[in-house]
């Protein structure tokens, strides 16, 4: 269980700060973290695995505090926590192969890494991973000639390489079209009830939100306005989320529609 | 229902301009012109009052053919054997690529740390200022340096040459990793990737072809470094025989045959660096 208790930060001016944040996300469920453009989403997912260093605040993975871990321990609890980014953030003149077995870098001693030395045990894995996300057929292929939506599937499968407890999901879907978004978004739902993984995504479409997550957690102004199983998100709620925002009438409007 | 916020746009006719001059001639325009209208100056000035020190134009024309003939289209190997000729060639291929190899490598290992992504800030702009002032001095100047400290010969050749390579291949190599994006870096950071795995499985990867083609240019330059540097070093190397048929023995058929084999090693450089390029490129 992911369980984040009244996180603070300030930037210089001010700007995309947190206002004691707490919240929950549970294995085995789809938290989907909601809010109008700059309200600090990605500010929290990043202070979760501290790429943000937060000023004040506790931020607990099965009950061991993340902000009091060492360098060494951020280390090993980082690679439980396995990321994927808008941009998909591969590297792009490798293999899919070999970006999925990146996964296990983390891992290794110093050496190992560097030289990339992986146990046949662990590519038989990554091949298998990538089965799993339906990509066995594009393994030995470079990952910049790979579509948006097979390039976050490759992302999910390298982070399921690090056997993770937890999966942060920066705008996974914002750069990719209605079918990829389907694909990957039903791939990260069965994840959470298959192998019992904690789901924490940022979205800016309320409608994929209200679709795929289990529980929503709404910010606005770096502020928690609701946190609840996202039955009970309704107009209201919503526009208590996105009040005063140049983009909330046009959201809620979509969503009505 | 979307509303727009804004009300009807209000058409603003625009003021006309008053009649005041308007002027493109800004401060560093004009800087530039007065700068090269003085250059221009100057060189009529030495054009017009030029000593010619009874330079005959058509004497020197004719033995600058004479010279032209003996060197390229009658080139022998006058005093010296096609064997020890091309025993120079070798030793300053393998000058060459002994001191690219030697400092490519160690110019990665400094680049790493004096990229501005990977490395504090003063870290790096102390190493590139180092690095800078390295750089501004020639090579051949650097082989000197060594020469005085180590004796003549080719171990101060190896080691001016691997000096200066470093210096170069460090700016290049660098802004090369300064250019991966720092997205790509932070992906491995968050799944907990220690430093040099983070270097050897996401940068490097993602610059080998810039690292190619400037690698491939600094063995070209210490191609015509080695041949230089081997006249001064005295690493008995085709540079020294090329200083000793030009200016001891003035035999210029020998330093035409020379020049040939300079020029057929580099067009088989250019060849190889093509291919490289072309292969790289194409299978990846």
């Amino acid at each position: 269980m992911l369980k984040v208790n009244q996180l603070d930060k300030t930037y210089g001016q001010d700007k995309h700060s947190l206002k004691s944040v707490s919240f929950t996300a549970q294995p085995g469920e789809v938290t989907a973290i909601i809010g109008p453009s700059g309200a600090g989403k990605t500010t929290i997912l990043r202070s979760v695995n501290q790429l943000i260093r937060d000023d004040g605040g506790q931020i607990l993975l099965d009950d061991q505090d993340i902000r009091q871990a060492n360098k060494a321990e951020l280390r090993k609890i980082r690679h439980h926590i396995g990321m994927i980014f808008q941009n998909y953030n591969l590297i792009s003149p490798l293999t899919a192969l070999e970006n999925v077995l990146h996964g296990r870098l983390g891992a290794k001693s110093t050496l190992a890494g560097m030289f990339g030395l992986y146990s046949t045990a662990e590519k038989t894995e990554a091949l298998a991973l990538l089965t799993e996300v339906g990509l066995k057929d594009y393994a030995y292929q470079r990952c910049d000639q790979l579509s948006g939506g097979q390039q976050q599937r490759v992302g999910i499968a390298r982070a399921l390489m690090q056997h993770p407890k937890m999966i942060l999901c920066d705008e996974p879907i914002a750069s990719l079209d209605p079918k990829s978004t389907k694909i990957v978004m039903d791939i990260l739902r069965q994840l959470a009830r298959e192998k019992q993984l904690i789901i924490l995504i940022n979205l800016h479409q309320i409608d994929i939100a209200m679709d795929y997550a289990d529980h929503i957690v709404g910010i606005n102004d770096g502020a928690i306005v609701f946190e609840g199983p996202t039955e009970q998100v309704n107009e209201a709620v919503l526009q208590k989320i996105y009040r005063q925002s140049a983009d909330a009438k046009v959201k809620v409007a979509a969503n009505e529609s | 229902m979307i509303e727009n916020s804004s009300s009807e746009p209000k058409i603003v006719k625009p003021k006309v301009p008053n009649t005041e001059r308007i002027s493109l001639m800004t401060k560093p325009r004009l800087i530039l012109r007065s700068v090269l209208a003085v250059l221009g100056l100057v060189t009529i000035y030495s054009l017009v009052t030029i000593d010619m020190a009874g330079l005959k134009l058509k004497d020197a024309f004719h033995s600058l053919g004479l010279n032209l003939n003996a060197m390229f289209l009658h080139p022998n190997v006058g005093q010296d054997s096609w064997s020890v000729l091309l025993r120079g060639l070798s030793t300053s291929i393998a000058l060459t690529l002994l001191t690219t190899l030697l400092g490519a490598v160690i110019a990665f290992f400094i680049a790493v740390f004096s990229a501005r992504n990977l490395s504090p800030t003063w870290v790096a702009n102390t190493l590139k200022a180092v690095m800078a002032f390295i750089r501004s001095i020639p090579t051949i100047i650097w082989v000197l340096i060594y020469s005085a400290v180590m004796g003549l010969g080719a171990n101060a050749a190896v080691v001016g040459l691997t000096f200066h390579s470093i210096a170069y291949l460090v700016k290049a190599y660098s802004e090369s990793i300064e250019e991966t994006p720092q997205a790509t870096i932070e992906a491995l950071k968050a799944s907990g990737v220690r430093f040099w795995p983070i270097i050897f499985q996401a940068i490097l990867p993602s610059i080998v072809p810039a690292l190619l083609s400037w690698t491939f240019i600094r063995f070209e330059i210490n191609f015509a470094n080695a041949v230089a540097v081997g006249a001064a070093a005295g690493a008995d190397d085709i540079g020294y025989y090329l200083f000793m048929a030009s200016g001891f023995y003035f035999d210029f058929h020998e330093v035409g045959l020379i020049v040939y084999l300079l020029l057929g090693f580099a067009i088989i450089l250019e060849l190889i660096s093509m291919r490289l390029r072309g292969h790289y490129l194409k299978s990846n």
